[in-house]
């Protein structure tokens, strides 16, 4: 389950990971935890104690570590699929918008995503 | 024998879920996207379908990686909304069709195709905001709904071709089901989008538009590209819209554009709706 992180130079289609085998494997942990989410105990668990909610997956520190910082574009790189770990956001008081989620992936400050991704005026 | 009275294709985008629960219906930021919904409304308050096909995936809130089917009939009495992490939406529960799923699964297996069969399940935002899109917000769903899953998260998704085909062969269960209950099937997904990588953000409004077209004139094309064609066109995310391939291929070779929307970004997505009846 321990797989190495893909190398972004590895993806076929630039800047563009692909959820397959290799990063489904590395990523399977981080993802389970982030699943479990879906059910209100575990998201009071993890409000509770976030690091005692996460050790119960096996994550691996690098895994945690992204986490617990809220680094998006960290998460996908080890194996994070957007659709699981999106559930993290619902749990933070001020919860992180998709588009803001994106924007860090894209390297950009969200003003700037919106305006050169999006083609928002402001 | 039961009849297919037309097919509809639309995104499934969440926000739309979260813009309906808030209130925003009518806000500047949405109004013009739901008023490009009001014909195909129409549309389907005309037409009164009996049973809704819906072809769509779950975004790892019913399904984990542990088990993923790349496609599975829903053959349960009822679908609730699931929790995807903010609690369950506040709708009405989806009332199934047994029966038809049970002869759908039937006639895919006689077809070769192999899929999951899904007796007890809860349903995302993939099925929920189709729904929402084109019946409103009922106090009670007037349709029966078969779901179809389609595996559009892990590598390696079907081919395009494959869910064509699958297509052909739902028509062949409807048409062979006794029965006068009248069809509907619904594509849903896309259309251009990406949510994950350095990439995030893509959006290919010229392709949507070609899309739009193609899936009504051309949609064996459509069917040819390959994955990593719709992954580059449409956005990691945006390669869902070969589940539209899937309502298409139940329809004739001739269909005419009944009615059509579009609209990008709506949230990060090029939005796209399309209403088809066969010619």
């Amino acid at each position: 389950m321990e797989a190495t992180p893909i190398s972004p130079d590895e993806d076929h289609i630039p800047d563009t990971p692909l959820f397959d085998r290799k990063r489904s494997l590395s990523g399977y942990r981080l993802n389970k935890m982030a699943m479990g989410l879906g059910e209100a105990a575990n998201r009071a668990a993890f409000k509770a104690d976030e690091a005692a909610y996460i050790d119960r997956f096996g994550l691996s520190p690098e895994q945690k570590h992204a986490v617990m910082t809220r680094d998006w574009r960290e998460m996908v790189r080890l194996g994070g699929n957007i659709f699981f770990v999106l559930k993290i956001s619902a749990l933070d008081p001020v919860p992180i918008r998709l588009t803001q989620i994106c924007a860090h992936q894209a390297g950009m400050e969200h003003a700037q995503f919106q305006r050169e991704r999006l083609g928002k005026k402001s | 024998m039961a009849r297919i009275i037309g097919g509809l294709g639309t995104s499934h985008i969440p926000t739309i879920a979260m813009a309906l629960d808030r209130g925003l219906r009518d806000t500047p930021d949405w109004k013009p996207f739901f008023d490009g919904y009001i014909p195909g409304q129409q549309w389907v308050r005309e037409h009164k379908p009996d049973v809704a096909v819906v072809v769509f995936n779950d975004h790892g809130n019913s399904m984990f990686l542990d088990r993923m089917p790349t496609f599975a009939v829903g053959t349960a009495q009822e679908y609730r909304p699931v929790d995807e992490g903010w609690g369950p939406r506040p709708i009405p529960p989806f009332q199934g069709e047994q029966d038809f799923a049970w002869h759908l699964v039937d006639t895919l297996i006689d077809n070769s195709f192999d899929p999951t069969i899904i007796q007890e399940i809860e349903v995302d935002h993939g099925l929920q905001v189709p729904m929402e899109l084109f019946w409103g917000r009922p106090a009670a769903w007037p349709v029966r709904v078969v779901p179809i899953f389609v595996n559009v998260i892990q590598y390696p998704i079907p081919l395009p071709s494959r869910c064509y085909a699958l297509g052909k062969v739902l028509r062949q269960a409807i048409e062979s089901y006794e029965s006068d209950e009248r069809f509907v099937i619904l594509g849903t997904g896309g259309l251009s989008h990406q949510l994950q990588g350095a990439r995030s953000g893509f959006l290919n409004p010229a392709a949507d538009a070609a899309f739009l077209r193609d899936i009504a004139q051309d949609p064996e094309k459509l069917a040819g590209w390959s994955r990593e064609q719709y992954v580059e066109t449409f956005g990691s995310e945006g390669a869902e819209l070969i589940m539209w391939l899937v309502m298409r291929g139940a329809l004739n070779e001739r269909v005419e554009i009944m009615h059509q929307h579009y609209q990008a970004p709506t949230s990060m997505t090029g939005a796209g709706m399309i209403v088809l009846e066969n010619r």
